[in-house]
């Protein structure tokens, strides 16, 4: 299908039948009834159970691993980097990180050896009983020191503690400065965000009598999982097959960690001709799972008097951990958004990755976006105090328009929502009135304050990398339709979209639809990350099903005697547009389909048409599309406890097509209780490269008692012509402004800037003690 | 006395009978030996609320709960609710009624206790349900959705409370 | 690094319910230290799970009747030790007369563990943390310890002596709380720092005091979490006793029990910041008990 006809068709569709609909979730009946399973529901009885013998140290070489204790206590298997069939590799973006290490350790919790006993009690023991030797090497845990030193090297054979470099050159910043009459220039810090899942990772592998491996797992990319798998046990992809059940949160973790957790479990089930169970406990899910990426952003911005922006000078040190993992493209697309979703005529954005011995980072929710919006969005009201503006007019000169350039001079020609989003967001909130209101005040003990902050998010993957959609919709002759894709659900709700998407096109109910996902049976539909589920894996449906529509739709002209282009298919009936009364029931009509010689089943595969990209200068082709964000918070300010509460959270989405509201808003929602956390309350301690707190007695998502009122989001629909009925990302938006949201709130509560986070009480305390803030009579 | 003991209790209305060990926990005998996954682990040290069942009515963290400690008890998990869609309970419609499910792993334990609360307090405040569930974490919500939720069940049970609709209307 | 699945308890032991509280302290004679008590479990299973305790036996005491009541007489109320909290916390004499160690109890944990875990458990823990420890303490309440040779009884101030440590010998056990009912005209109030919601204290703080005419008599003020064992700040309290409590003195009686505190800097919070927000929880806590004390004007 070419791609101007689907803009078409959408463009022409004025209403629908399912889509926009807050249809009910297909997985929600399992989910109340306590039906649904997760991996570690699926109890097998011969199952060896799996645990993790994990480094002490930072850094280290492993000079003996000896397995004899453990071994003597019973039916015990220990597996060390040795027993790899295949290539100890899974290194995403470089081939720097083992399955298990052969010749040193790089954080505290690293998993050098797996044990595998018949319960869970002795594989416990026995993992206790597996001594390492390590000969300690000096450890590096800050990334400012690492980037410096040589004669501490995480890798190396890298030969420098800097694993990647990233930059844009847009435009002649000096002269952007020169043109500028104020110009703003601060340092901002973010730190580890643990995605917690309440799920945590974990794997039940199963050999088969081909000498393959199923993999049952908690993952985001079922493909992915497939191909690791197959390269450490030194299998043809075909032999293993991998099989997402219900997924306990994913936000990116799982989509890094699923193949790790797999491939763990596959080698003990290959190994030893049994199941094997690997299920993390909480605090393997803390001390040896990836993380955000803590971060240095060293800002500066120029505007002229009247508020818009001339240039910005940006440096992005990202913190990797021990590995890069996702890193390079974490830090590329924090590159490419340092910006804001704003026009920046110059710019200059230079980008590092950095080794250091402390737990690898990885994929989350907004993917390096929120660090630098974090700083982006800050400076921006520290530009509008300087020329006495208020944030919102600030905002609205600058922000992207069609038409507009972003700071990597990629073209903007349609779907760009932002700056109508914020203007209704402004008067809805009425934010003026209200920020002035605060500022003047200032008196008492707990303060009012409200702020805003914009993001925006490149739908699909960065600079060009090709990207695709896929999927298999299969009618059974009773009428059925089955779906295939590769995308995970893992609690946003994308088959029911993909659902909907189906039935929409169809014609059909959408109870109908049953779909099968997050299996590598299914066609390759890429990872379930990037805001991509629905939108970028909802185009493969749309695509496979429009084609089984137009057989239907020949089908049907057949025995309506008219032509194809008359036929109307919608809820079950297929009928001649002019005489609705005289109808064939969908069950007829597939039947009549396939006796008539029609493939009842079609692939919708499409290649996403991308433009080009210079990695030396950093410009070009950065996405495809963006979706766009605004936050407004209101919070209050404990001046004697530094206690910041977020009262309420006002969000406006500009994501294209809203498929299903419901789950659009359950997003919303979710990413702003998880960027309060972030901003607010979650931190993990480390001292000498040992997690201080890796449980939640101590590390703190926020509860129902911490977070914010919502307000209904206002969505501006600014369609994207190759999205499923015009519709964009929508999963990590709403997390990526909201620290920003409430700092810029705090600053307008207080007058003071943090410029770290999270803000914990103690942290806003001491700031505000220094800035002489104190409580007023 | 290491050696197991039998106990009885009843289990979503059945009586059941087994030998558990002084050391098994409640959530282990109902996962792994009953097969009642629908209560889920997740912490084992009380800081999550996921693994939730209603003892004797009121909810109880099964991870931190001896088996041997519920003989002679009754014992409610999310399996002892509804078998499908046709005897659903008010607050699981809700709860698909409001979209407060996303991954679903904390739906067990958020039924269950919202199921106390509202037998407790048949017609909680906002305040008072964000209280009663602060302790059953979510970590795709928000919450938002899910106190919609039980605020929909219980104006929905007072519905159903009331004789009837002129009944209701002259009570105001 | 392994010692931590808390998914099963990798500890056996020999199961016992008593019956009667004579029982319990027969088990506790013959087994000794090697025994422990399981009242709720919320915090000794966790220990267990940890295998920072291995028991040889666990006394189930939540099977004996006589150790759970809420008893209200003419001089006070007595509380069996295997109470649990959530009974407390819906017991209209403990709102009524001990307001204070009713807003303790409901701000602790969730409603889960409140149905769980006992107030003699809480106690007996001994956390420098406990929630429950300072309103009792606030208002002079007195615990009983019992073992086959007898019983006593002591101020709960005395019952700790360190983290984790109680006065309790082995082979007794907590049998009974006390409280004193308060004389009238007495104002209380329990406040606590957390992060969140859930959270464990960063500090806690209970006061009580009485106002006569313009002045606070008989002002007790308790803390947790910013010293060795929950404890008094008899600096700060005589520093109000029978003075009138204006809004300055009550900020200066803020700042000495920060003095008084010995707090430390542990992964929940630096010692540097309990003390600035008990100079302010302090105050605060004292503003609200005279708040209930004023509103309750002549009917208390």
């Amino acid at each position: 299908m070419s791609s101007s006809s689907v803009l078409e068709e959408i463009r022409r569709a004025e209403e629908f039948l399912v889509v926009g609909k807050g249809v009910w979730r297909i997985d929600a009946l399992d989910k109340v009834t306590g039906r649904a399973r997760f991996t570690s529901d699926f109890v097998l009885k011969d199952a060896l159970h799996v645990r993790l013998v994990k480094s002490p140290i930072p850094h280290g070489r492993i000079i003996e691993i000896d397995a004899e204790r453990a071994l003597g206590l019973g039916p015990v298997r220990v597996f060390t980097a040795a027993d790899i069939p295949g290539e100890n590799q899974v290194g995403y973006a470089l081939p720097d990180q083992p399955l298990l290490p052969a010749d040193k350790v790089r954080y505290v919790g690293e998993p050098v050896a797996l044990v595998a006993a018949p319960d869970e009690d002795l594989a416990e023991k026995a993992a206790e009983l597996v001594e390492v030797r390590y000969e300690e090497l000096p450890a590096v845990f800050d990334p400012l020191e690492a980037m410096e030193r040589s004669d501490v090297l995480v890798h190396e054979d890298r030969g420098t503690n800097i694993a990647e470099m990233t930059r844009v050159r847009k435009g002649n910043v000096e002269r952007g400065f020169e043109e500028s009459d104020v110009v703003v220039e601060n340092t901002y810090r973010t730190g580890h965000q643990e995605h917690a899942p309440l799920e945590t990772e974990g794997a039940v592998a199963i050999p088969d009598t081909q000498g393959g491996v199923t993999v049952i797992a908690s993952i985001q990319y079922p493909h992915l999982c497939q191909r690791i798998t197959a390269r450490v046990l030194g299998l043809p992809h075909s032999m293993v097959r991998v099989i997402q059940p219900y997924v306990g949160g994913g936000f990116g973790g799982k989509d890094d960690m699923g193949p790790v957790v797999s491939a763990m479990a596959a080698l003990v089930a290959f190994k030893t001709g049994k199941p094997a169970v690997l299920v993390y406990s909480r605090r393997d899910s803390f001390t040896s799972t990836c993380k955000r990426d803590p971060s240095v952003v060293r800002y500066k911005t120029g505007a002229t008097r009247d508020g818009r922006l001339k240039a910005i000078e940006v440096q992005i040190i990202l913190d990797s951990g021990a590995y890069a993992n996702r890193g390079p493209y974490v830090l590329w697309r924090a590159t490419m958004h340092a910006g804001g979703p704003y026009e920046v005529p110059n710019a200059k954005v230079d980008g590092f990755l950095v080794y250091t011995n402390k737990v690898f980072e990885g994929s989350f929710r907004g993917f390096g976006n929120p660090q630098v919006q974090f700083a982006a969005e800050s400076q921006l009201d520290e530009l509008a105090e300087r020329l006495g503006m208020d944030p919102l007019e600030i905002r609205l000169k600058n922000l992207l328009r069609p038409g507009s350039r972003t700071i990597t001079d990629q073209l903007l020609e349609s779907s760009v929502g932002i700056y109508e989003a914020v203007k209704l967001l402004g008067e809805k909130t009425g934010f003026r009135a209200k920020w002035r209101e605060y500022r003047r005040e200032r008196a008492g003990r707990v303060r009012r304050g409200i702020g805003i902050a914009c993001g925006y998010h490149g739908i699909s993957t960065s600079r060009g990398v090709p990207d695709w959609s896929n999927a298999t919709v299969i009618l059974g002759r009773d009428g059925s339709v089955t779906v295939e894709t590769g995308i995970c659900e893992i609690g946003q709700g994308s088959w029911t979209a993909h659902a909907q998407i189906a039935a929409e096109v169809l014609g059909v109910p959408v109870e109908r639809v049953k779909v099968v996902g997050g299996t590598s049976d299914a066609p390759d539909t890429g990872a379930t990350h990037a805001s991509r589920g629905s939108s970028i894996g909802g185009i493969g449906v749309y695509v496979a099903a429009k084609r089984l529509r137009e057989r239907l739709a020949e089908a049907a002209a057949r025995l309506l005697e008219c032509d194809p282009s008359d036929v109307e298919i919608r809820e079950g009936r297929a009928f001649r547009r002019d005489s609705p009364d005289d109808y064939v029931e969908w069950e007829e009509l597939v039947q009549a389909a396939y006796s008539m010689g029609y493939e009842m089943s079609a692939t919708g595969y499409f290649f996403l048409p991308k433009g080009k990209f210079d990695m030396e200068r950093g410009l070009g082709y950065a996405y495809p599309a963006f979706s766009y964000i605004a936050n407004v918070a209101e919070v209050e300010v404990d001046l004697e406890t530094g206690k910041v509460r977020v009262v309420r959270v006002w969000p406006a989405l500009a994501a294209g097509r809203i498929l299903n509201p419901v789950l659009v808003e359950g997003q919303i929602e979710g990413a702003i209780a998880q960027g309060m956390g972030y901003a607010l309350t979650e931190e993990l301690k480390f001292e000498d490269g040992r997690m201080l707190n890796p449980n939640f007695t101590d590390y703190l998502i926020p509860t129902s008692l911490d977070v914010p009122e919502v307000e209904a989001p206002i969505y501006v629909e600014d369609l994207y012509e190759y999205g499923p009925f015009g519709a964009k990302g929508v999963g990590e938006m709403a997390l990526i402004p909201t620290p920003a949201a409430i700092m810029n709130a705090v600053k307008n509560a207080t007058g003071v800037r943090i410029t770290e986070i999270p803000a914990t009480p103690e942290k806003v305390y001491f700031h505000l003690k220094e800035a002489g803030v104190v409580a007023g009579e | 006395m290491t050696e197991p003991r039998v106990i009885r209790f009843r289990l979503n209305g059945e009586w059941v009978q087994l030998g558990v060990a002084p050391n098994e926990l409640l959530i282990n005998v109902l996962r792994e030996r009953l097969h009642l996954t629908g209560t889920k682990y997740w912490c084992g040290i009380g800081e999550c609320g996921g693994c939730t069942v209603l003892l004797d009515g009121e909810p109880v963290l099964s991870c931190l709960t001896l088996a041997v400690d519920v003989d002679g008890r009754e014992i409610t998990t999310i399996e002892g609710l509804a078998t499908g869609e046709d005897d659903l309970t008010p607050l699981q419609r809700a709860f698909i009624e409001e979209g407060a499910i996303q991954c679903g792993f904390c739906t067990p334990g958020f039924i269950l206790t919202a199921q106390a609360l509202l037998r407790e307090n048949p017609n909680p405040t906002e305040e008072e349900i964000r209280e009663y569930v602060r302790g059953n974490l979510c970590r795709c919500t928000g919450y938002v959705n899910i106190v919609r939720a039980i605020k929909r069940a219980a104006s929905e049970a007072a519905k159903s409370r009331r004789p009837g609709p002129a009944a209701g209307a002259a009570s105001g | 690094m392994n010692r931590f699945n808390t998914h099963i308890i990798p500890v056996e032991f020999e199961y016992h319910e008593p019956r009667t509280i004579r029982e319990a302290l027969e088990l506790l004679a013959r087994w000794g230290e090697d025994a422990k008590i399981l009242a709720g479990g919320t915090d000794l299973l966790v220990q267990m799970k940890m295998r920072r305790v291995e028991p040889k036996c666990v006394i189930n005491i939540k099977r004996i009747p006589e150790l759970d009541y809420i008893r209200e007489g003419p001089a006070g109320v007595r509380i069996g030790a295997a109470t649990r909290l959530r009974r407390l916390e819906r017991s209209g004499a403990i709102k009524r007369l001990f307001p204070a160690l009713h807003r303790a109890i409901g701000w602790m944990a969730s409603v889960q563990v409140r149905n769980m875990a006992t107030i003699g458990g809480n106690l007996c823990n001994a956390s420098p943390a406990a929630d429950t420890a300072p309103p009792l303490m606030v208002y002079g309440a007195r615990v009983k310890l019992a073992s086959v040779s007898g019983e006593r009884t002591l101020p709960l101030e005395d019952f700790f002596t360190g983290p984790g440590q109680t006065a309790m010998r082995p082979g007794e056990m907590l049998t009974e709380i006390w409280i004193p009912r308060q004389p009238e005209g007495t104002g209380s109030a329990f406040i606590k720092v957390a992060r969140t919601a859930m959270d464990l204290a960063k500090v806690n703080v209970a006061v009580a005091l009485t106002l006569k005419g313009w002045s606070a008599f008989n002002v007790r003020i308790a803390l947790g979490s910013v010293a060795p064992t929950p404890m008094r700040a008899r600096e700060a309290e005589a520093a109000l006793e029978g003075r009138p409590p204006t809004e300055g003195l009550l900020r200066r009686v803020g700042d000495i029990a920060s003095e008084e505190i010995r707090p430390i800097t542990d992964v929940r919070s630096t010692a540097e910041y309990r003390r600035e927000v008990t100079k302010v929880i302090v105050a605060d806590a004292l503003r609200k008990a005279l708040g209930m004390v004023r509103v309750g004007g002549g009917v208390g």
